[in-house]
């Protein structure tokens, strides 16, 4: 197996992390729970002041934040937005993020920002648009960066290559770190009718760097990915196959709809941290 | 990037342009014979999209969407949707030029004279909470808060918005609405401009002291003094320390 893409770069395993979402802004920066580190999602404090700005200082007194991205659009044909990386960069150097992150998707198209994470065609052609475009990120912001895997609810035409394939040749190519969102994983198997297993041995799991778990809506002919709910038994079950693959990296549980109570946040992040410590004591 | 990749982006660039779902839909599956994804699946997207619109709006504009009802609400977002989009990467921004839609949609929808002061009240209101401006720790004299924005308009807004009921129409009369944040609880405050709180602001963007001003007006020294120190306390303006 070759040398990871977290040891390549000296990056460690920082345990269990939540999101900093504006419904624990205040309560986050104060709790006397364990917690290890924490997640933004840099659109919301590139541009944003206020009480945005002071929960993120607060924080990172006190824990390592990774910015998590949902606007590069690393796939879609517009040019990278200038404003954007610039900003992004300056972000990632402020809080001393040792990584940053964003998914493997387009989100813009002719200038018009449509907010959503949308899937690509899986093909030749879209890996050699993509592959310079996280190249250029990386160089400009000069850390270590990750692509997540997203879910999807329809292949895009024209695909020739599996969905594994896809996302090994744009990491292996840009030379970039995976973020392996498990549940997406578990999503996708259950909505396009492959083994979720097979999926993540078919990954370069040497590349991961980072993992999520979130909650998903079922509904009668697909499974949605809200991050509106708790991790299923399903999904814990795949963490830990894919943990016991990977070996312990960090792990972010994902909840951004329907938020509960800080403490319930917290409680699931425990449990990825129960998993963590079996897998390290392994 | 190759031409098969431009036609992908292409088509889905019109598909989700806001022609009609259900057209919008067969021309994106015309675009790619053979595609054998189901529509529902696909269509999921086309809602995403529009549902991130209207999301945004919803949580910007609670109190327009109530003085509007559902009807109209729902033809502002949709014609919205359709001829203004998103043109930056935070979600929130794209409400920014919902106000002038509105202002240009009362007539045909019927709307109350009084909506488009309110929407652009709503907008102020976040704007000023998320204001990337900081309020300097220290200031060397008396200094206008850096996120005060200042809305005329001819109803009584703040009142109405005090008040808490949308449902309401708010009295009508010439209104100077000031909002700003204020610096310690970063909240938003608003308040419709009084003589005195905008002669403490004249006193801030001119410099003058309560002597000036109480020589110039016949206004007591003392009083002027206390409404300096009132506005402070709500964050209006700032006080250097010697003052506080």
């Amino acid at each position: 197996m070759p040398a990871s893409y977290a040891h390549r770069h000296g990056l460690r395993a920082l345990g269990a992390g939540i999101g900093l979402r504006r419904d624990f802004y205040e309560a986050l920066p104060r709790t006397e729970r364990a917690l290890d580190w924490v997640e933004i999602i840099p659109e919301n404090f590139l541009t944003l002041g206020g009480r945005t700005q002071r929960a993120l200082d607060a924080c990172r007194e006190r824990w390592s934040v990774l910015p998590h991205g949902v606007g590069l659009n690393i796939g879609g044909p517009d040019a990278l937005d200038e404003d954007y990386v610039s900003r992004l960069s300056a972000l990632v150097r402020r809080v001393d993020a040792p990584f940053f992150s964003d998914h493997l998707c387009y989100s813009r198209l002719g200038g018009v920002h449509l907010h959503d994470l949308l899937p690509l065609p899986f093909t030749e052609a879209a890996v050699e648009h993509v592959v310079p475009r996280v190249r250029e990120v990386m160089a400009r912001v000069g850390r270590p960066f990750l692509l997540e895997n997203p879910s999807y609810y329809a292949k895009m035409p024209g695909g020739t290559l599996a969905e594994a394939d896809f996302l090994r040749h744009v990491v292996e190519q840009a030379d970039c770190g995976l973020l392996l969102d498990v549940n997406n994983v578990y999503v996708n198997a259950m909505n396009h009718g492959y083994d979720a297993r097979a999926f993540v041995d078919a990954l370069p799991l040497e590349r991961v760097v980072q993992i999520h778990l979130a909650g998903h809506e079922v509904r009668p002919d697909v499974l949605i990915d809200t991050h509106g709910a708790s991790v299923c038994d399903e999904v814990w079950a795949l963490y830990r196959y894919t943990i016991a693959r990977t070996g312990a990296v960090s792990t972010l549980i994902e909840w951004d709809q329907d938020i509960p109570s800080l403490d319930a946040v917290l409680d699931e992040a425990d449990r990825a941290r129960g998993v963590l410590r079996e897998e390290l004591r392994r | 990037m190759t031409p098969e990749l431009k036609h992908f982006f292409d088509s889905m660039g019109a598909y989700f342009e806001g022609v009609p779902e259900g057209v919008g839909l067969e021309r994106l599956y015309a675009a790619h014979p053979g595609w054998q994804t189901p529509r529902t699946r696909t269509a999921l997207y086309g809602g995403f999209v529009r549902g991130h619109v209207r999301g945004a709006l919803e949580k910007l504009f609670p109190l327009s969407r109530h003085a509007v009802g559902e009807a109209a609400w729902d033809a502002l977002v949709e014609e919205y949707t359709r001829t203004r989009p998103a043109r930056h990467y935070e979600i929130n921004r794209l409400g920014e030029a919902f106000p002038a839609h509105v202002a240009d949609r009362v007539e045909a929808l019927g709307l109350a004279p009084h909506v488009p002061a309110l929407a652009r009240f709503e907008w102020a209101d976040f704007a000023v909470f998320a204001s990337e401006e900081v309020a300097p720790e220290v200031v060397e004299r008396l200094t206008a808060n850096p996120t005060l924005t200042v809305l005329e308009h001819a109803f009584r807004i703040c009142a109405h918005v005090r008040a808490g009921d949308a449902r309401k129409v708010p009295d009508a009369g010439e209104e100077l609405a000031l909002l700003w944040r204020h610096p310690g609880q970063l909240a938003t405050f608003y308040m419709e401009a009084t003589p005195s709180a905008l002669l403490v602001l004249k006193m801030a963007v001119e410099g003058l002291t309560a002597e000036h001003v109480a020589a110039a007006t016949g206004m007591s020294e003392a009083q002027v003094r206390a409404d300096v120190v009132r506005f402070a306390r709500d964050g209006l303006v700032l006080l250097p320390p010697e003052s506080k």
